[in-house]
């Protein structure tokens, strides 16, 4: 596969510059037993038990179970449930591999210990990544602890009969001003303009990544992030400004409804536009057909010509063994299908209820782009378009500040946004108080 | 004949215990003590010291000392404690000035047998049946801006009347559901104290000429104290410790900031920290306090 079929190769990712550079010490292997043929039966948990991922994963499974003769017990966990419960579950009898996070979500559990040292999978299958994969792979000892499954970008998604309706293009909605242009012709119609929806208090932390990699540049976006720039700066209160601009054209029950409450309002034709994670693209294609050649993806307008539209969110998703588990072997000697080209196409391979294939963007670059369709293309063109790319503000700052700090002062601010003032300094103030890392 | 020497035997036999009985009273007493302090008191001590530390929940060796680091956050730089705070008196306030009044009211009527009392308390009862989970379960289908209210009324998600996420509504569209639990709970609780209250105190007191009011305050609700005690204990605890119903709608994140939830976004997940731990102190202080207090002015009067 040449470099241009994939446009991560190329880019930063973060975290990556962190971790470049202790990286790479691609030490021998410490998983015994790995070359062996038979490494027993293994447990596999799951951090999702809907339709589309579970499909994907039984075939996966099937395809591994029929090759090695290794049985595979599924647990699924509903993913909050999962997420709230992991220290706990990787401190106790976890099953041997689980789906997680790339990047910091990862590192952070590889640093405690509880992750399975994955280097020798990633002297097998390592050379079918990308080096940005390999990076964001990559705990801060310079091992792997991850094996990434796909990936996706947040970005505008909306119905492309809908833009024809309006009267709009990909190509007329590039930066703050034809975008705020957009929304009021949406308004006008009497339709939703901006869907959001923030009741789970993750979902517009993506909304606050992109408008301040937009107005303060990738630098700074991660820099705040880090604690290295303040959130009292006035780049940031600039960001809630422009945020404010687009809640005439949201849902009035923004704190009602959750991501799929949102994506309900485009799915409806009721909103003209969503920002969101291309993951969703299942669920329309779960609807019809038709609603899933309908939806279309652009990058986030402008706002700052100095930065264009120069970052995405794309996090990366994938599993990890515990070190904890049983067969720590039999969950690497697993990994190592799954990444493989073989194992994702496998996973390729699932079909939904309604017999079609399950649309996904593998972090595999075996996976010919050309097999992509319409709307992985688009989210391709996106990836392509960004010279930084950022996972998600969850997954970029310390998990002890994004949860229970930043998710509730986005909350408030809806509730609230003139306190926007009193919402940044206690930001500050409660970086400042987090606890020293260890 | 037996008689006497088994009458002159008793009392003695009363005071002191056989071994048998010995063993049979420290098991009866000292296992349930053994889980208690194990199960509860341990647990209890253990978060306190926690709460003065620093710590993701994961391997003890990295604990660091903070000191009143974690309160000091939580009281000064976390307005999301003022914001559950606030709720939380507003639960207390709601539950001791309306719930509980209307579960006594209920109570009283259905005692006095009116017409379908019947009726009336297994329809009041029913809701305490069901767990508090399986309740926010069925408001949340309910009230949802897709859910049924919302579906009646021909509403779609778009203009659905936001019974969750509206902030100036929704402490009492969550209390309201908390109180259609709570009012029949507090009813069989108090039912079951007025049936033990002596008909002829009431006969007494109509035959005085006492007014319906006149007799329930001035005759039964003295004559039902140990049953107030508890109803007002349950309602101050059932306020503080009020969680289930919440994160079945709001989930861990704060949309409905309250003590129980910041306890549980604090010391679950990745972003566990010891702030989760002092959270849960300062809700045992808070519960623990009134409920010593008013106990104590309760049985200094019943020894006098």
């Amino acid at each position: 596969m040449s470099d241009a079929t994939h446009g991560i190769s190329r880019r930063t990712v973060l975290k990556g510059a962190a971790v470049g550079g202790l990286g790479l010490a691609a030490g021998g292997s410490l998983l015994a037993g790995c070359g062996s043929k038979s490494t027993g039966p293994l447990a596999y948990g799951a951090r999702s038990v809907d339709a589309g991922p579970t499909a994907q994963n039984k075939a996966l499974i099937a395809a591994y179970t029929a090759k090695t003769k290794n049985e595979v017990k599924y647990n699924a966990t509903e993913s909050n449930a999962f997420q709230n419960n992991l220290s706990q579950y990787l401190q106790g009898t976890p099953d041997d591999t689980f789906e997680w996070m790339a990047g910091y979500r990862m590192q952070f559990f590889a640093e405690q210990g509880l992750l399975a040292d994955l280097t020798s999978v990633w002297d097998t299958i390592g050379d079918q990544y990308a080096e940005s994969y390999k990076i964001a792979s990559t705990g801060l000892d310079g091992k792997q602890y991850f094996v990434p499954k796909s990936w996706y970008p947040w970005g505008m998604h909306f119905r492309k009969s809908m833009f024809k309706d309006l009267g709009l293009s990909a190509d007329t909605v590039t930066n703050w001003d034809e975008f705020l242009k957009m929304l009021d012709g949406m308004k006008k119609k009497g339709l939703v303009g901006f869907a959001a929806g923030d009741k789970g208090g993750w979902e517009a932390m993506g909304t606050f990544d992109i408008l301040n990699a937009r107005i303060n540049g990738y630098q700074f976006h991660v820099d705040l992030l880090a604690g290295r720039e303040k959130w009292t700066d006035a780049k940031v209160l600039d960001v809630f400004t422009h945020w404010a601009q687009l809640i005439p054209y949201m849902n009035p029950n923004v704190l009602d409804l959750e991501w799929d409450g949102a994506m309900q309002l485009l799915l409806q034709k009721k909103a003209g536009s969503m920002l969101m994670g291309s993951w969703f693209g299942g669920n329309f294609k779960e609807q019809s057909q038709a609603d899933y050649d309908d939806l279309s993806i652009i990058p986030f307008p402008e706002i700052n010509p100095e930065h264009g539209r120069d970052t995405v969110d794309a996090p990366i998703d994938g599993w990890c063994v515990a070190a904890n588990g049983t067969n720590n072997d039999g969950g690497a000697d697993f990994l190592k299908f799954a990444g493989d080209m073989e194992g994702v196409n496998a996973t390729l391979a699932a079909k939904d209820a309604n017999g079609a294939l399950i649309p996904m963007t593998s972090a595999n670059k075996g996976q010919d782009t050309s097999t992509y369709d319409a709307f992985q293309k688009e989210q391709l063109a996106v990836m392509d378009e960004a010279k930084y790319i950022t996972q998600f503000l969850d997954r970029d700052t310390r998990p002890d500040f994004a949860g229970p700090v930043v998710g509730p002062a986005i909350q408030s601010w809806f509730k609230n946004p003139k306190d926007v003032n009193k919402i940044v300094d206690s930001l500050q103030a409660q970086w400042d108080a987090l606890p020293p890392l260890a | 004949m037996n008689s006497t020497a088994i009458g002159a035997n008793k009392p003695h036999r009363r005071r002191a215990f056989s071994r048998a009985d010995r063993t049979t009273l420290s098991a009866f007493v000292g296992v349930p003590l053994f889980f208690h302090l194990l199960l509860v008191w341990v647990p209890a001590i253990l978060t306190i010291i926690l709460s003065f530390t620093y710590w993701s929940g994961i391997s003890i060796s990295r604990i660091k000392f903070a000191g009143l680091a974690n309160y000091k956050n939580i009281f000064f730089d976390t307005p999301a404690f003022w914001e559950a705070i606030h709720n939380n008196v507003i639960w207390l306030a709601w539950f001791a000035g309306i719930a509980t009044p209307l579960g006594i009211l209920l109570a009283y009527q259905i005692d006095r047998q009116i017409r379908g009392h019947k009726f009336y308390e297994t329809a009041y009862y029913l809701p305490v049946v069901l767990s508090l989970a399986v309740t926010g379960i069925i408001w949340n289908f309910l009230l949802r801006p897709d859910g049924f209210v919302n579906g009646l009324m021909g509403r779609d998600i778009d203009n659905a009347i936001s019974f969750f996420g509206n902030y100036n509504i929704n402490i009492y569209v969550i209390l309201t559901i908390a109180s259609w639990r709570h009012i029949g709970y507090i009813m069989l609780l108090y039912l079951a104290g007025l049936k033990s209250v002596d008909m002829a105190l009431r006969e007494a007191a109509s035959l005085d000429g006492a007014t319906e009011w006149q007799t329930f305050k001035k005759v039964i609700f003295p004559a039902m104290k140990p049953v107030n005690v508890i109803v007002i204990v349950i309602t101050i605890i059932e306020s503080l410790r009020a969680f289930d119903i919440v994160y079945i709608i709001y989930g861990s994140s704060a949309g409905f900031p309250i003590l129980g939830t910041l306890v549980f976004q604090n010391i679950a997940g990745e972003g566990a920290s010891m702030k989760g731990a002092a959270y849960a102190v300062i809700l045992f202080a808070l519960s623990i306090g009134p409920i010593i207090a008013y106990l104590r002015t309760t049985f200094k009067s019943d020894v006098q």
